[in-house]
């Protein structure tokens, strides 16, 4: 058996991004159309079976009827026996049993905050994050064709992870593991006191920030750093700064279509495995990956480390390249 | 966002308010000392609030059937909405209109409304009105996710968008229309993404967040006071009793009911003051204000006179029908 997994999440890319910014639209049935073309071109470069994450709008389950009734489904397409609790809690578990089903591949649709959910339990199991979320920076634009090829291509090489990037993420901690999270790209300390609506907007509410990769074309809140020094994928090591009204002034791209305007006090890179801790002043939150995640109180103390434990990417053109090198299209 | 105690106390308030409102509504209604029909918002108040609160008192409202907690949380007079459904003469439409047409002009309350979609052709009227005398009024269309397949939505959508009218539509998705769930009725799971058909902002939130809720409103509403035209607030909420009193509500399935009480939004923002500077006394004061609040509204009710047999078609038919027929 040559299996894939897909992850598709149906609440991605509707948040208030598309409010206070000019964010991208991708609605849940053109994630259905995406998804049928993943599974189109993975079947038809060798997969046979294709493990879905279950979801309230019943992707899988619209694709599998779809291809049905066209007479164009070879594949097994297998509908993972989960509860849907409807939040980021099921692309976790979706994760943990596809990489213990073994599967060769898991591609997941979403944005940066569902491949960070895949990336808690998936392992060493190769991920391919395709964006349909917001501001693009762990997953990329995909087509779903060229997707369902590269992962069947990884599912079927004896040695996938040489196709793969070992991403970098941060670790973070309060209270000295009290509470313990991930970002796989960026965690911001925000002067906020609820999730709200989720998203952070209001750049004067930003307080520190801590990337483990940032590039001033990668839009968001990394774009900052990005904006003062990159930091790479390969690098070992990522970046930290600290915001207030004066200081250092940077322009930086923090949302789509949104330029705005910054001061920086402190900046730094921070090595691998080199804790950044300090004691919060205020009550506030941490934005995990452009999201309001965890609430800490005034006094907590905060450790956010920068290590290389993040998942194994797939890496497109690398793929690519070694399938038409191992003779996959012949 | 930064919210300061001020405005959280508002918050909490104003849900408590229609709670409180609702769950005397339905004893009442249980008891007989209120006739005809009552749906009740029990479940949803974090949505009518969080958009409420910010508005001003000269910016509209259109409701729906569910209306109380709009009407509450936009201001209305508890003793004139509750002597309403007594069907008293001090009632809000003299005992006449009942649960699903009370409004308050003073208010910007447009009334709400018995026919499902009926309010989005109003709120597009308030809208072009604020356009038309270039006020920065807004107007905020409360609907219901099953009124989304009406033509009026398509409608209102359409021509808002055109003429970027300054009007917020808040879709309570609660996941049933009566007792058909929105898996039977929609082929979409976000009403959200049907802002993007129009070329409007269609985004979703928690509605059982009140922060969540104020957040997403603040921004749209804004955008609307700029003239930068309509906004699609889809709002995930669910309403704990039945269509109206006396449905049991059997078509919800059991474990639904139970992970939608586990998220009732009044405890869950409760707990949040508590972690944001508020005591227990704090909280147990404004619960002892509405409640005295809503037990007068009762008393009110229960003392006012019924309307006169002979005022029973008094502002029922308009001057101009009169004219008309005494022609």
């Amino acid at each position: 058996m040559t299996s894939i997994g897909i992850i598709a999440n149906p609440a991605s890319g509707k948040d208030i991004r598309r409010l206070v910014s000019y964010a991208t639209v991708i609605d849940n049935n053109e994630k259905v159309n995406i998804v049928t073309r993943i599974i189109l071109a993975a079947q038809g470069m060798g997969i046979d079976t294709i493990l879905c994450m279950p979801d309230t709008f019943l992707i899988a389950e619209r694709v599998i009827d779809s291809l049905s009734r066209e007479k164009v489904l070879t594949a097994s397409i297998e509908v993972l026996a989960m509860p849907i609790n409807g939040s980021a809690a099921d692309s976790t578990l979706a994760a943990e049993m596809m990489r213990a089903a073994g599967v060769g591949c898991v591609v997941s649709l979403g944005g940066a905050g569902t491949s960070r959910a895949v990336a808690k339990t998936i392992g060493n199991t190769p991920l391919l994050p395709v964006s349909t979320g917001t501001n693009n920076v762990y997953p990329s634009m995909l087509e779903g064709t060229s997707v369902g090829i590269a992962a069947a291509v990884v599912a079927r090489i004896p040695d996938p992870l040489s196709c793969c990037v070992h991403d970098k993420r941060i670790e973070v901690s309060i209270n000295d593991g009290e509470k313990t999270d991930i970002a796989l790209i960026d965690a911001v300390v925000v002067d906020a006191v609820c999730v709200g609506a989720k998203a952070i907007w209001d750049c004067s509410e930003i307080r520190r920030l801590v990337v483990s990769r940032c590039h001033p074309a990668c839009i968001g809140f990394s774009s900052i750093a990005g904006c003062i020094e990159p930091v790479g994928v390969e690098d070992d090591h990522g970046y930290t700064i600290t915001l207030s009204t004066r200081g250092r002034r940077v322009q930086a791209p923090i949302a789509a279509g949104v330029i705005a305007e910054l001061y920086v006090t402190e900046h730094r890179r921070l090595a691998l495995a080199e804790g950044l801790r300090f004691r919060a002043e205020d009550a506030g939150m941490i934005a995990l990956d452009g999201e309001r995640e965890i609430r800490f109180k005034a006094g907590d103390i905060l450790t956010f480390t920068v290590t290389r434990n993040g998942p194994f990417r797939v890496d497109m053109d690398c793929t690519m390249v070694r399938a038409v090198q191992n003779g996959h299209f012949q | 966002m930064k919210m300061n105690k001020q405005i959280l106390k508002d918050m909490y308030l104003r849900m408590r308010r229609i709670r409180e409102f609702e769950v005397k509504a339905q004893n009442l209604f249980a008891e007989g000392k209120i006739p005809g029909f009552v749906h009740l918002y029990i479940g949803e108040e974090a949505v009518a609030t969080g958009v409420s609160v910010c508005l001003r008192d000269d910016d509209f409202i259109t409701s729906t059937h569910r209306g109380h907690g709009h009407i509450v949380a936009k201001g209305g007079d508890l003793r004139f909405m509750m002597a309403e459904l007594f069907g008293k003469e001090s009632g809000y439409c003299k005992g006449k209109g009942g649960s699903m047409h009370i409004a308050d002009r003073t208010k910007g309350i447009l009334g709400a409304n018995g026919i499902v979609g009926a309010g989005q052709n109003i709120a597009v009227g308030a809208g072009l009105s604020c356009s038309y005398r270039q006020t920065d009024q807004v107007c905020v269309c409360f609907f219901g996710d099953a009124s989304t397949n009406q033509g009026t939505f398509h409608e209102s959508m359409n021509l808002a968008s055109i003429w970027k009218l300054p009007i917020v539509f808040v879709c309570e998705n609660n996941y049933y229309g009566i007792s058909m769930s929105q898996a039977r009725h929609q082929a979409i799971k976000d009403i959200a993404d049907r802002g993007a058909s129009y070329g409007i902002p269609g985004i979703a939130v928690d509605g059982n967040d009140v922060t969540a809720v104020y957040e997403a409103a603040n921004e749209a509403i804004a955008r609307a006071r700029k003239g930068l035209g309509p906004t699609l607030l889809e709002c995930k909420t669910y309403r704990h009793r039945g269509h109206f009193e006396g449905d049991a509500g059997l078509y919800k399935p059991t474990e639904e009911q139970k992970e939608w009480l586990a998220k009732d939004p009044l405890p869950r923002f409760s707990s949040f003051l508590l972690e944001n500077g508020f005591s227990e006394k704090d909280v147990a004061d404004l619960d002892k204000t509405v409640a005295d609040e809503i037990a007068e509204a009762i008393r009110f009710a229960d003392e006012s006179a019924y309307p006169a047999v002979e005022k029973t078609v008094e502002d029922v038919y308009s001057d101009i029908i009169e004219e008309v027929r005494s022609r």
